[in-house]
């Protein structure tokens, strides 16, 4: 659970405002093999420092992906506006992976609520929403430290890295 | 695999974005948004390559991925084990996502970041579902068999390349409900395309044409692919090949029949032993019309067409020589001026523009030889007539015909071309005609 707290934050007041709401997200991990695997994030929470991301993933949804994360802690989180396309990609290490606490949960739903109003502006019902972020009821809350920050939105400057720690 | 690519095809219409995890050598992983994820066959699927990102750079240095993709109708998620095998830069496939990426483009106000560099194949290892239960959840999808037998049937019927039109677009429009289609047929002297049916425009276009290799019926053509568009895109709608076929020839054009705003095209090269012989064209004013089973089920028909089309081609040869001696009918009425250029053999009736190239140069013929009084003709006179300058057997006299017989009933039905037999047929002249040539 050690922290580096020496450097300063990747994100910004702004980038973490960004990740927490409106948002669709997705977490990838690997096996021992280098293979990768994918599955959606359910919400997630920025630390008050900004200096750890606690994202939500389903247990059964999200099983392969879990499995990796525990096995070796490698991890990358896309976090993208679909009305606008903003999209940053953090790489980091996981640092834990626990129930959700009473924090965590009112997070979880205060974002599930904010996705569904933005799925909304381009046409998308709520019933459509919420299969998307099916398999929350059975979610988990994986903390990690983020190590580098990357502009991922579409574009010339796609893959340029923002920010990094050492 | 528990699940057919197939089954889940329509994750792949480009309505939402896909995911696509990778991992780099050193084991970091790295997540990216796909804007499209091609079907290619049962067990391959190609993805957009539109910039030198992460993604790429880890794909060629380790070829296991994973892509997840979403329902567009009920949300469900898949996710994809892939392994990276090629990247393709030309030919059908890279042409086919390119006017697909087009689409998607406009469709999320992308257009001038959106480029495809490349199709980068991918073969499917697995297909996950964490929610299999849901994936039920979703409208079913609608089988396109009972229309292509009913549309299959309705062609098998025709003897002649005219009611073979007629049915097909009566069939698309009755099986289908497909409101917008059209015919082209392939004029390889010219690299041309043009219109011998249309269905359910203001003028039908007949005569009208589209150059090879422009816009979506062009580049189905060219490529012998076909191109299905769910959006409406700048790039590749009718406007813009039509404008550049126009050129400085604005005179001698028919305009294009096609929607004005396509939100949704179609266009299936229609060929026989690797020649190609038209396009099929259907499109809509409505977004996401046309499906999977829509492609595969027009693409079935356009075999069926070809066939249909050469055979009939073959089949118009009279055995006869000579037509039976009869003379022209005595017309009536005020004279009719019918100019010829022969430049391009286009032809001007009353200072109008009719037609051009070797339909003009046909109704010339016919014209010419009516003044010397006589009325009946054969396919096959018209094809040894050097001076129609017809390629060979495979330029299509019949739809020559069709398309001079359509057009003359729309513009001057006071010349008919009737149908008299097999490959032999009567030019019906109700006004006096003088002629004019240059």
């Amino acid at each position: 659970m050690a922290t580096n707290n020496k450097t300063p934050p990747l994100l910004s007041e702004a980038n973490a405002a960004f990740v927490q709401r409106h948002t669709s997200m997705n977490v990838a991990g690997r096996d021992a093999q280098n293979r990768p695997a994918i599955a959606r994030g359910l919400g997630c929470r920025v630390s008050d420092d900004r200096l750890r991301i606690t994202v939500f993933l389903s247990n059964t949804h999200s099983a392969q992906v879990l499995q990796c994360l525990r096995e070796n802690g490698a991890i990358a989180l896309a976090v993208t506006r679909p009305t606008t396309h903003e999209t940053l990609q953090f790489k980091g290490r996981v640092l834990d992976i626990a129930p959700l606490s009473a924090d965590d949960h009112a997070a979880m739903v205060a974002y599930q609520d904010s996705f569904v109003e933005e799925l909304s502006k381009p046409g998308y019902r709520p019933e459509f929403t919420r299969m998307l972020l099916a398999g929350s009821e059975d979610c988990v809350a994986v903390v990690f430290e983020p190590m580098e920050m990357f502009n991922q939105t579409p574009g010339p400057k796609a893959g340029e890295k923002l920010a990094a720690r050492t | 695999m528990n699940y057919s690519l197939e089954a889940i095809r329509r994750c792949f219409e480009g309505a939402i974005p896909a995911q696509i995890a990778t991992c780099a050598p050193d084991g970091t992983p790295n997540v990216a948004y796909l804007s499209q994820v091609h079907y290619v066959d049962s067990a391959h699927v190609a993805l957009s390559f539109q910039f030198f990102s992460k993604t790429r750079e880890n794909v060629l240095a380790n070829p296991f991925a994973m892509a997840q993709v979403i329902d567009p109708a009920s949300g469900t998620q898949y996710q994809l084990s892939l392994q990276y095998l090629r990247t393709e830069t030309e030919g059908p496939l890279f042409e086919y996502m390119k006017a697909r990426l087009a689409g998607v483009a406009s469709h999320t106000g992308m257009s001038k970041v959106f480029v495809l560099r490349g199709s980068d194949v991918y073969r499917v290892l697995d297909i996950h579902c964490a929610a299999p239960s849901a994936a039920e959840c979703g409208p079913a999808q609608v089988s396109r068999l009972p229309a292509l037998r009913a549309c299959a049937d309705r062609l098998a019927k025709c003897a002649e390349l005219g009611p073979l039109l007629d049915e097909l677009l009566a069939g698309l429009k009755q099986h289908f409900d497909i409101a917008h289609a059209m015919v082209l047929m392939f004029d390889a002297a010219n690299q041309r395309l043009y219109t011998v049916a249309s269905l359910g425009y203001a003028e039908s276009g007949v005569g009208s044409e589209v150059a090879l290799g422009a816009g979506v019926i062009g580049v189905a053509a060219q490529e012998r692919t076909p191109i299905r568009i769910g959006f409406l895109t700048g790039d590749y709608a009718y406007s813009r090949a039509l404008r550049e076929s126009l050129g400085e020839e604005g005179e001698k054009e028919i305009p294009f029949p096609g929607l004005a705003e396509p939100h949704s095209q179609l266009a299936v090269p229609i060929a026989v032993r690797g020649q190609l012989l038209g396009v099929l064209y259907v499109e809509s004013e409505q977004k996401l019309r046309f499906t999977y089973e829509d492609e595969d089920a027009l693409m079935a028909l356009a075999g069926q067409l070809g066939f249909a089309m050469q055979l009939f081609e073959q089949n118009a040869e009279c055995q006869e020589d000579q037509p039976d001696a009869s003379l022209a009918q005595h017309a009536q009425g005020a004279a009719v001026a019918v100019r010829r250029y022969a430049a391009d053999n286009s032809v001007f009736v009353d200072g109008e523009y009719l037609i051009k190239g070797v339909a003009g140069a046909i109704l010339w013929k016919l014209l010419s030889d009516h003044s010397q009084g006589r009325s009946e003709f054969t396919n096959r006179e018209l094809r040894l007539d050097a001076s129609l300058r017809l390629p060979d057997v495979s330029d299509n006299l019949e739809a020559r015909l069709i398309l001079l017989q359509r057009r003359l009933a729309e513009r001057c039905p006071y010349l008919r071309i009737a149908k008299t037999g097999r490959g032999r047929f009567k030019l019906v002249v109700e006004r006096p005609v003088a002629l004019a040539d240059g």
